[in-house]
């Protein structure tokens, strides 16, 4: 009965480790590839870290399933040896972790600096915000500048307005504004990695590049009521071209009175 | 033996319980009793009771997330909500569900249990002391928990059955703030506010107990650095308590002060934590001038350290278990203080890696992650330790030390994960995602509550006089092992795959949907992981009546504590004692040369043994 | 110890099972009646059970509801009603019976085609009339079916039939449950278990009234409003958008609604006929009255057995009507002129308009159109029983608190853009008090429109026509 003790803990974390190796082919893995710039430095870090941290769990539990096993195999009468610890080694798993740990905070700071410090945000993106997403319980409502225009803080005449879809240039760096109407929401593209509050009287700057025109799910990840997980929201990355069609589209829609030309219209209300 | 004099103020009591006291009635004897075994043993009872509230609130939220908006079993039916719905509950009853899981499971199991149960049970024991420096404070920390109790069982209810406190264990503003943000913002945070503070009153109250009977009351020869890293562990606790817990109550009493301050009949209102013009559910636009990232630095200046608060007595008295499962020394004694000494001590300045997404300036995050990673060497220490406690030791194959195993064993995989999210990062897409619930699972459930549940049978022969079954905490063992790993194991990969916590229906986004079987089977374990606790219950129960008559030391430990008769009477040891040695010195040569692989902290040095290196530290 | 061990510690695990057991049996949701529906007498509400074959039962109006529409697990498809269940409509075209194999090839109308995949056939006409087979095997190409089983009788050519009816109602009722109910209620009766908590009310759609339209005012909502509310969410409630959702689910959801709201009116419309007669008050007055309760009774059972049948197809043809019509594009505003240029002396002219007696815009918007004009601190009185309302103010069809919108807050419920502004002037809101300006010259409207869509712009309250000042001072961005 001891063999099969200390082998059940041996045994558990070669399923654990099996479990996470086939987690990628069985798609409980990341929901895509980094799809932004900073997503693929986001990325980098989490594989080092998974390294680093995949070697201590392989030997911190070998070293407790062998100390088991020693244990488990020993004969009766044999008695346990008696030591109260050993300063080389208490030197030894002190500097080497702390040495590890550091490594990794410093291996982190640059890709921080260039998510959150506004100052090294790229200047294009900096300079032009694309739009401001409000987020309110339970939906992302987002505001353009009226075409042509920069955007403001507050509300200006002939803004755009949409809901749920958030649409920006591909492949350049964009900034948005983000704010919120009510409580604390979290804006969350999980393919993009990015993640930021939305804190109560603030707005706060939050700028990606995405690479590929596509789809990316918006969601929100900080508990903001009932309806916390109905935020579902995406964001549209397209070409400049088809960007500002959109924008032309929308400022079309959004000045519509009704009498407008017959076939767009019903056409649009189809 | 009997020449000695205790030289510290302990009252001295001799075997005969009535001596020196008048006549106790059953409820001074059990009900409001002053003596801390008694309080221990009730914090243990109320505490397991808690343990199935919060477990209970914690399968209905697995059932929602393998099943969602299906029936709900018990709820419907039983309790008669959601009548309309057919069992189908409503997602502010989703919030209600994890919140007060969380609520109840830190507030009233996990502080509860370790510093109340087994710090009050054990300090005076293994101190050899012969109460609490304060019994009537003792008292009340425990009774203090009841209208905590109350006021938590009073929210679920409060703004209606269906909308108990739904905010979050952290109760972030506004949603808190504001009574019109959620439903379970109304009457039901309030009182939960309430509860909150009283459980706080409560910690309080034990925490100036312990350091002060602690520092005053050890017995004669028991030195700092001859105490138990239960005690420690304890003491340290205390400290991060009472130096933590004011800020929290601060908070709290702010928060109440901002959602109650309009029904007083004066002019002084408060928005410590509402910016202005803000409206909710169409409420009057708030004035304001407050922030809500107060409260987060405010909340978390204490329940960062919390976190240590809930795992440090489980690590110290992890290291006492396994040191007398594997009849050996704890490896590195001193090493290990040191180690917790320096969690308590980081513990304070690592709060805001909890807020890396939160907007707080850049500056700050580079900070809290260099001193976040580094709160991480301690465990690490803390951990090679342990391993290096049970090599080559002479191992004891029971349910104690297999808990204790498993608990090291998953505390590893708990301070690893956390790694991850030090690294701010990392730590932005894994902020709020099902990564961080695994993390803290791992922590809370995978060592706390096993050290807990290896601790309840250690110490259950010197609490009741008799033993539990093995066979049966090894079931519970295995069954709660398995269930444990299969439920919270795949968090982990949910967090990857940008599983937002929190969420009633997850799948309702598409790149999640595909995760639902996954889900399934964690909820199958989790029902097993919950079943198994009976297994506990039950033979806690029974072997009160029906276990083993255990002597004074069963387990051939060799703490003060199991000088004392078991159970022990009123004033716990029958000779005061006195203590020679360090905690751990099994299988040394002094112990040999009594024939025996333990030597009691209370037994003289044998005759004609020469002490030599009675501290090989 | 007292205790001696036996068979009693092994209590606890029956116990927890029958306690578990007993928790988890089947629960089902369930459409709910009207709390006019329940102001009957009980016999109104239930019906006559049959006594013999000569006097079968007779239903009440709890039954000539579900008769119709059925319960959430087994939903009814009245197909007098304009609302699309689902499934294809198809005719059998040759049945063979040969060695105990059935086959069935069905024919649909021109221009129309046979499902991708089928599971069952929904006998319409014939002598299996209302019966439903299933379909083992399916060939598209040529609509051949495979029953399972013979059928009890035969089928002949030309029978109407509906291959997989009731599709559309029940992927709409499964996204129901999951999207809307546990606001608006398994019945959409605006009363789901969060509802409560809400500020406005979610809708109850058992009046049949939507309030944001784009048709006239005498319409009901078309399925492109209903539609639209859907998508878009109304910003200042807590109805927030599904613009995610996939067409067919959007749609599925429409129709759904359209069934609930029809279920809902249906009821109304029953209650309508015999609450003035035999709701438990009128029952009490005319009891009091010297009328016994037998005569009551048997009055009641007449009516039941014979003119409320008439009654209930005539409300069936009734609604039916007015849904479809709504549908159709001439129940939709179109203004006949083109919206007036957004300019200064518009939007002065809006003012003007705004303030005037004929629009009395002000009377409730108040001068500035803060939303606080004096009907909002008036007290009106209940039009159904006459009773002043507990609180001032306006209030809508639904006995909601409903005051006017602020208009300088920048949220338009029904929609922002100008046409959307234009409906809410021309239709009015429907169910609130917010009337219909039908009447007034298309012009005006569009100034008007043009005056309240730069209110929020105002630099201050009134001064309109103003050129706009400069934006206010940047708030302060986070770094």
């Amino acid at each position: 009965m001891k063999k099969f003790w200390a082998l059940f803990f041996i045994f558990w974390p070669i399923v654990a480790l099996y479990v996470c190796l086939v987690a990628p082919s069985r798609n409980w893995w990341f929901p895509s590839a980094p799809m932004s710039s900073v997503g693929h430095q986001i990325d980098g870090l989490f594989y080092l870290i998974l390294i680093i941290v995949a070697v201590t769990f392989v030997g911190t539990q070998v070293g407790l399933g062998y100390a088991l096993w020693k244990g488990a195999t020993k004969k009766s009468g044999e008695k346990a040896v008696f030591s109260h610890g050993s300063h080389k080694l208490e030197i030894m798993w002190t500097i080497v972790p702390s040495f590890v740990l550091v490594f990794i905070s410093l291996t982190q700071l640059e890709v921080l600096a260039n998510i959150r410090v506004l100052a090294r945000f790229p200047d294009e993106a900096r300079k032009t915000p694309v739009a401001e997403v409000t987020a309110r319980q339970f939906e992302w409502r987002i505001r353009y500048p009226k075409p042509g225009t920069q955007l403001s803080t507050e509300p200006q005449e002939g803004d755009l307005y949409f809901v749920n879809e958030l649409h920006v240039p591909v492949s350049q760096p964009v900034m948005v504004h983000l704010r919120t109407q009510d409580v604390q929401h979290a804006f969350f593209a999980p393919k993009l990695r990015v993640k930021q509050d939305a804190v109560p009287g603030l707005v706060i700057p939050i700028w990606f590049e995405i690479e590929k025109a596509g789809e990316y799910e918006l969601v929100c990840a900080e508990l903001c009521g009932w309806g916390h997980y109905k935020m579902k929201a995406r964001i549209i990355a397209e070409s400049e071209e088809s960007y500002l069609k959109y924008l032309a589209a929308l400022e079309t829609d959004q000045n519509e009175d009704g009498v407008a030309d017959e076939a767009a219209s019903a056409s649009d209300e189809e | 033996m009997a020449t000695v004099t205790p030289s510290l103020g302990a009252h001295v009591h001799s075997d005969d319980h009535s001596h020196g006291h008048h006549e106790q009635t059953f409820i001074s004897k059990y009900v409001f009793s002053i003596d801390h075994k008694v309080i221990g043993i009730q914090f243990l009872v109320t505490t397991l009771l808690m343990l199935m509230v919060g477990g209970a609130l914690a399968l209905a939220v697995r059932w929602q997330l393998a099943f969602p908006w299906g029936s709900m079993p018990i709820v419907g039916k039983l309790f008669g909500l959601f009548q309309t719905e057919g069992g189908q509950i409503s997602p502010e009853f989703y919030t209600m569900l994890f919140t007060m899981h969380a609520s109840v499971m830190i507030f009233l199991v996990i502080i509860p249990v370790l510093a109340g149960a087994f710090g009050n049970f054990l300090i005076p024991l293994q101190i050899g002391a012969d109460d609490m420096a304060f019994p009537v404070l003792n008292m009340l920390s425990y009774w203090f928990m009841w209208p905590a109790i109350a006021c938590f069982g009073i929210s679920f209810v409060a703004s209606g059955a269906t909308a108990g406190p739904g905010n979050g264990w952290t109760s972030y503003p506004l949603l808190s703030d504001l009574a019109d943000a959620a439903p379970s913002s109304g009457a039901a945070q309030t009182w939960w506010l309430f509860g909150l503070t009283l459980v706080g009153v409560s910690s309080m109250m034990g925490s100036v107990n312990y350091m002060t009977t602690i520092i005053n009351m050890r017995a004669p020869g028991m030195t700092m650095f001859r105490m138990p890293l239960t005690i420690w562990s304890m003491f340290i606790t205390a400290i991060l308590q009472a130096f933590a817990l004011p800020v929290l109550t601060a908070a709290g009493f702010m928060l109440v002060f901002d959602r109650l301050s309009s029904l007083l009949p004066t002019d002084v209102h408060s928005v410590f934590f509402i910016p202005a013009g803000i409206v909710v559910n169409n409420a009057a636009p708030t004035i304001g001038g407050g922030q809500p990232l107060l409260w987060q630095h405010l909340f978390w200046f204490y329940s960062h350290p919390a976190v240590y608060i809930m795992l440090l007595p489980a690590m110290g008295m992890v290291s006492d278990m396994l040191a007398c499962m594997c009849r050996k020394p704890v490896f590195g004694y001193k090493p290990m203080v040191y180690s917790m000494a320096a969690i308590a001590g980081l513990g304070f300045i690592v709060w805001g890696h909890h807020m890396f997404t939160s907007g707080m300036n850049p500056a700050l995050g580079m900070t809290f992650m260099t001193s976040t990673m580094m709160i991480a060497l301690p465990s690490a220490i803390k951990v090679f330790n342990w391993i290096g406690t049970i090599w080559d030791g002479n191992i004891k194959f029971n349910a104690v030390f297999l808990n204790c195993a498993a608990f090291v064993a998953l505390f590893v995989v708990g301070g690893l994960s956390g790694i991850f999210m030090a690294a701010v990062p990392v730590d932005i897409y894994f902020h709020d995602t099902y990564f961080i619930v695994a993390h803290f699972h791992y922590v809370l459930f995978g060592a706390t509550l096993f050290g807990v549940f290896a601790a309840v049978q250690f110490w259950y022969p010197k609490m009741f006089g008799r033993e539990m079954n093995d066979t049966v905490q090894k079931w519970h063992f295995a069954l709660t092992f398995i269930g444990m790993n299969g439920t919270f194991f795949p968090m982990h990969l949910l967090g990857i795959a940008g599983m937002p916590r929190r969420y009633a229906d997850p799948y309702l986004h598409g790149y999640l949907e595909h995760l639902l079987p996954m889900n399934q089977f964690m909820t199958i374990s989790a029902i097993i992981m919950g079943f198994a606790q009976f297994l506990l219950l039950g033979n806690f129960a029974l072997s009160f009546f029906f276990g083993k008559k255990a002597g004074r030391n069963p387990w051939g430990a060799n703490g003060l504590e199991w000088s004392a008769p078991s159970p022990p009477g009123h004033g716990n040891f029958d000779v005061p004692p006195v203590c020679y040695r360090g905690p751990y010195e099994y299988s040394s040569p002094e112990a040999e040369a009594m024939g025996q692989d333990f030597i009691l902290q209370t037994s003289p040095p044998p005759a004609g043994y020469k002490a030599s290196s009675n501290h090989g530290h | 110890m007292s205790l001696t061990p036996s068979w009693n510690r092994f209590l606890l695990l029956p116990m927890l099972t029958a306690v578990v057991a007993g928790g988890c049996s089947e629960y089902n949701s369930s459409f709910v009646y009207s709390e006019r529906t329940t102001s009957l007498i009980p016999e109104a509400q239930d019906g006559f059970k049959g006594e013999s074959e000569a006097a079968p039962a007779i239903s009440g109006v709890k039954q000539l509801v579900d008769d119709r529409f059925g319960n959430p697990q087994d939903l009814k498809a009245w197909l007098k009603l304009p609302v699309e269940f689902g499934g294809t409509q198809s005719a059998v075209a040759e049945y063979s019976a040969v060695e105990g194999v059935a086959t069935v090839k069905f024919s649909v109308e021109e221009g129309k085609s046979l499902p991708e995949t089928a599971s069952s056939v929904h006998v319409v006409s014939g002598a299996l009339a209302g019966e439903t087979l299933l379909i083992s095997n399916w060939d598209a190409t040529t609509g051949q079916a495979t029953l399972e089983g013979l059928p009890s009788k035969e089928i002949s050519a030309g029978d109407s039939c509906v291959i997989d009816g009731g599709t559309v109602m029940q992927s709409g009722r499964v996204l129901y449950m999951r999207h809307c109910s546990h606001c608006h209620g398994t019945s959409g009766d605006g009363a789901g278990p969060t509802a409560q908590y809400l500020n406005p009310r979610p809708r109850d759609y058992r009046h049949g009234i939507f309030k944001f339209t784009s048709t006239t005012d005498v319409s009901k909502a078309s399925r492109q409003d209903i539609k639209r509310v859907l998508q878009y969410g109304i910003p200042g409630t807590y109805m927030p958008s599904f613009l995610l959702l996939t067409d067919s689910e959007i749609n599925s959801l429409v129709e759904y609604v359209r069934f609930l709201s029809l279920r809902g009116e249906y009821e109304r419309k029953l209650v309508n006929e015999l609450a003035g007669d035999f709701s438990q008050k009128a029952v009490a007055t005319r009891t009091e009255g010297g009328e016994s309760r037998e005569a009551i009774v048997s009055e009641l059972k007449e009516m039941l057995a014979a003119d409320i049948v008439d009654a209930a197809n005539s409300i069936g043809d009734g609604m039916a009507e007015d849904w479809s019509v709504s549908d159709t594009a001439e129940a939709v505003i179109v203004p006949t002129v083109a919206r007036v240029p957004d300019s200064p002396e518009s939007r002065r002219r809006g003012r003007e308009l705004y303030l005037s007696k004929t629009l009395n815009c002000a009377d409730c918007h108040g001068v500035d159109g803060a939303g606080n004009g004096p009907q909002t601190i008036a007290y009106e009185k209940n039009p159904i029983t006459g009773e002043p309302y507990n609180e001032a103010g306006l209030h809508d069809v639904w006995d909601n608190l409903n005051q006017p919108r602020n208009l300088h807050r920048g949220i338009y419920r029904g929609g922002r853009r100008p046409i959307d502004l234009f409906a809410r002037i021309h239709a009015g809101i429907k169910g609130s008090r917010m009337p219909s300006f039908k009447n007034t010259p298309h012009e005006d409207i569009w100034h008007v429109v043009n005056y309240v869509l730069s209110i929020p712009f105002e630099p201050e309250p009134g001064a309109t026509g103003v050129a706009v000042a400069a934006p206010p001072a940047a708030a302060a961005v986070a770094p």
